[in-house]
């Protein structure tokens, strides 16, 4: 981890955000007092679920996680942690800085304002270093974390009984046979509101295997053209490829 | 003085100092970096030999600062550096590797060279250098003479937003930062308060109070924060028993410390806002004393210090010599793990 490299990383117990939270059973035992976070233990680690590979987490609900082919029902998915508002994604998050050296506080002056993220849930880890206040380094950790959690974290898709949902229609080019007018215009990579498509974008080529040609088909596009939709985003692209690599298909270039 | 801690006296007198002040121009508050005019004209290969040359100044301290007190690195000094420039580009975002062009900065080439000399031969702190600090979402105008809000201290302002959330009624009452600095936690507060509620920000020094001031204006929270120059709960005055909640982050570090800390801060930041005395409990042991009468019942206080021991030290204080007048006392640990705040409750 170079970020890390000058500093020792280390765990803050839960933050006080996590007070309220309701992981706090069962995830988290022995809170005796609002503010005394000392003694809080985190997270059953069999619960989360890392496949090495791309790092593809699969969500079938809010407590457990397994491979695609076992999921059923879920009721908190992978896409709704991207809809959850700021405080709320926040309450799921364990947060932690980089330890300084010595006692801290009035001793010192030393900007490291790094900070990082761990989204206990799923565990995807997000951290941003490059700004001047903590405060803006959590905010843009957070957004950090919602791509990582659009690109890592999928939700099990039926192929058979498929619709797009709107979000995935808003980033497709208009030229879609499957896309409507009212899904009004297309959607580029800098809007917020491109991460949710884009999640559903890749639930949908893993749940065809990594086959372009046929998420294509199914969106009503040609091949190239959803491969240019692919390739105009960086993490976009690098996700598809990681899935791609991990059926040993050759990547989109 | 009258004590109506109403928006309209706040707003026909937004500052009532306690003792009055010499005349305001000794005390004018500098204007950072970033918020002064771009009133100096500099061509960016001029600005590109003067980065290659601080990067250099940077680059020969490798880690000898930080071997030699944990000060920065060259690491840390090329990121300051590139907040300097960015604060004194006109554009922050503008990109002088581009070719040869003539661009406005807000403070001119002579003093760039001048300002990092200072910062690596002086280890002058890089915020009073360009004058304000990034806290939380603020940005606070500091210079010498105030201390550099830290890191640390944010908790605190998100611990008063916690107890305001959970007890509406605090956030509708008079809080008090005792010995303000900067304004910081008077700030940060301020404004997560109700429509009612209100700060008291006192501190002994006139530089704070004109620095503080100065912050409250450009927050336009001159209706919300009052700053009143005195020693702790002597502004006070005449609030026994009035406030909802009082936070306070004042010297803590033992005296036995001060002679041997990191040169930007021992060197450069002023004793009166670091030195807490034999133990560095001084302050805090009269603080919490002082909130015992200034709170009113079910009214919150949260103390910054040193770390476990003094928490401890302030805990034992708090149930033996303060015994009853208390409730749920709380040591709460830094981002870093370090046991750093005190919080309880006036009974
Ligand atoms: C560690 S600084 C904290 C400043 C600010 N609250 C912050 O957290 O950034 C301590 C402050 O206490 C002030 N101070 C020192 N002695 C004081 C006294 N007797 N009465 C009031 N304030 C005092 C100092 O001037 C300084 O601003």
């Amino acid at each position: 981890m170079a970020l890390a490299a000058h500093f020792n990383l280390i765990l803050l117990r839960l933050r006080l955000q996590l007070r309220n939270s309701y992981y706090r059973s069962p995830y988290v035992s022995s809170v005796n007092s609002p503010f005394n976070l000392s003694k809080i233990t985190i997270i059953n680690a069999t619960r989360i679920r890392r496949l090495q590979l791309g790092c593809y987490y699969c969500v079938s609900n809010s407590h457990s996680y397994t491979s695609s082919s076992s999921s059923s029902s879920s009721h908190l998915d992978a896409k709704s942690y991207l809809q959850l508002s700021d405080g709320e994604l926040m309450k799921q998050c364990e947060m932690s800085t980089f330890k300084a050296s010595g006692p801290g506080g009035q001793h010192r002056n030393k900007r490291e304002s790094a900070v990082r993220l761990k989204h206990l849930p799923t565990g995807v880890i997000a951290q941003a270093v490059e700004d001047r206040s903590q405060h803006k380094n959590r905010a843009s950790a957070l957004r950090r974390l919602r791509t990582l959690l659009a690109l890592k974290v999928r939700n099990p898709v039926d192929v058979d009984a498929y619709s797009p949902p709107l979000e995935l229609l808003q980033i497709l080019p208009l030229k879609s046979t499957v896309r409507g007018a009212e899904s009004g215009p297309q959607i580029g990579p800098n809007n917020p509101k491109f991460v949710l498509g884009m999640q559903a974008l890749i639930d949908l080529i893993f749940a065809v295997e990594g086959s372009i040609s046929e998420a294509a088909k199914i969106l009503g596009l040609s091949t190239g053209a959803l491969s240019r939709l692919i390739l105009s985003d960086d993490s976009l692209r690098m996700a598809v490829n990681d899935l791609r690599a991990s059926k040993d298909l050759k990547p989109l270039k | 003085m009258k004590l109506g801690l109403t928006r309209a006296c706040f707003g026909c007198r937004p500052i009532c100092y306690t003792t009055s002040l010499p005349s305001s121009t000794l005390n004018k508050p500098q204007i950072p970096i970033f918020l002064r005019p771009p009133a100096y004209s500099a061509t960016s290969l001029d600005l590109r030999k003067w980065h290659e040359w601080a990067k250099g100044l940077a680059v020969s301290v490798g880690s000898s600062f930080a071997d030699a007190d944990n000060g920065p690195d060259t690491n840390l000094l090329c990121r300051e550096l590139n907040w300097l420039l960015q604060d004194s580009l006109e554009d922050p975002k503008h990109d002088i590797r581009q070719s040869n062009e003539s661009l406005m900065l807000r403070t001119s080439l002579d003093d760039l060279y001048h300002l990092w000399k200072q910062r690596i031969e002086q280890r002058r702190p890089f915020q009073y250098i360009v004058g304000c600090e990034h806290w939380r979402d603020l940005v606070l105008s500091v210079q010498e003479g105030v201390l550099i809000p830290r890191p640390e201290t944010e908790l605190i302002v998100d611990m008063a937003f916690d107890e305001i959330s959970k007890n509406e009624s605090l956030g509708q009452g008079l809080w008090a930062d005792m010995g303000t600095g900067s304004g910081a936690l008077a700030i940060g507060i301020g404004r997560t308060l109700g429509t009612r509620g209100r700060v008291i920000a006192t501190d002994l020094s006139p530089v704070a109070v004109s620095v503080t001031t100065y912050n409250v204006s450009r927050y336009g929270l001159q209706d919300v924060i009052e700053v009143k120059q005195g020693s702790w709960f002597e502004p006070l005055k005449g609030f026994e028993g009035k406030f909802a909640g009082i936070v306070s982050n004042p010297p803590y570090i033992p005296s036995e410390h001060i002679p041997k800390l990191q040169a930007e801060v021992g060197r450069h930041e002023p004793t009166l806002a670091l030195d807490g005395g034999v133990g560095g409990m001084d302050y805090l042991i009269h603080l919490c004393s002082g909130a015992a009468t200034m709170l009113r019942g079910g009214g919150f206080f949260m103390f910054e210090t040193n770390g476990e021991e003094q928490c401890k030290l302030i805990i034992d204080f708090m149930k033996n010599e303060l015994a009853g007048r208390f409730c749920n006392l709380n040591a709460v640990p830094d981002f870093s793990d370090i046991q750093r705040f005190v919080t309880g409750v006036r009974r």
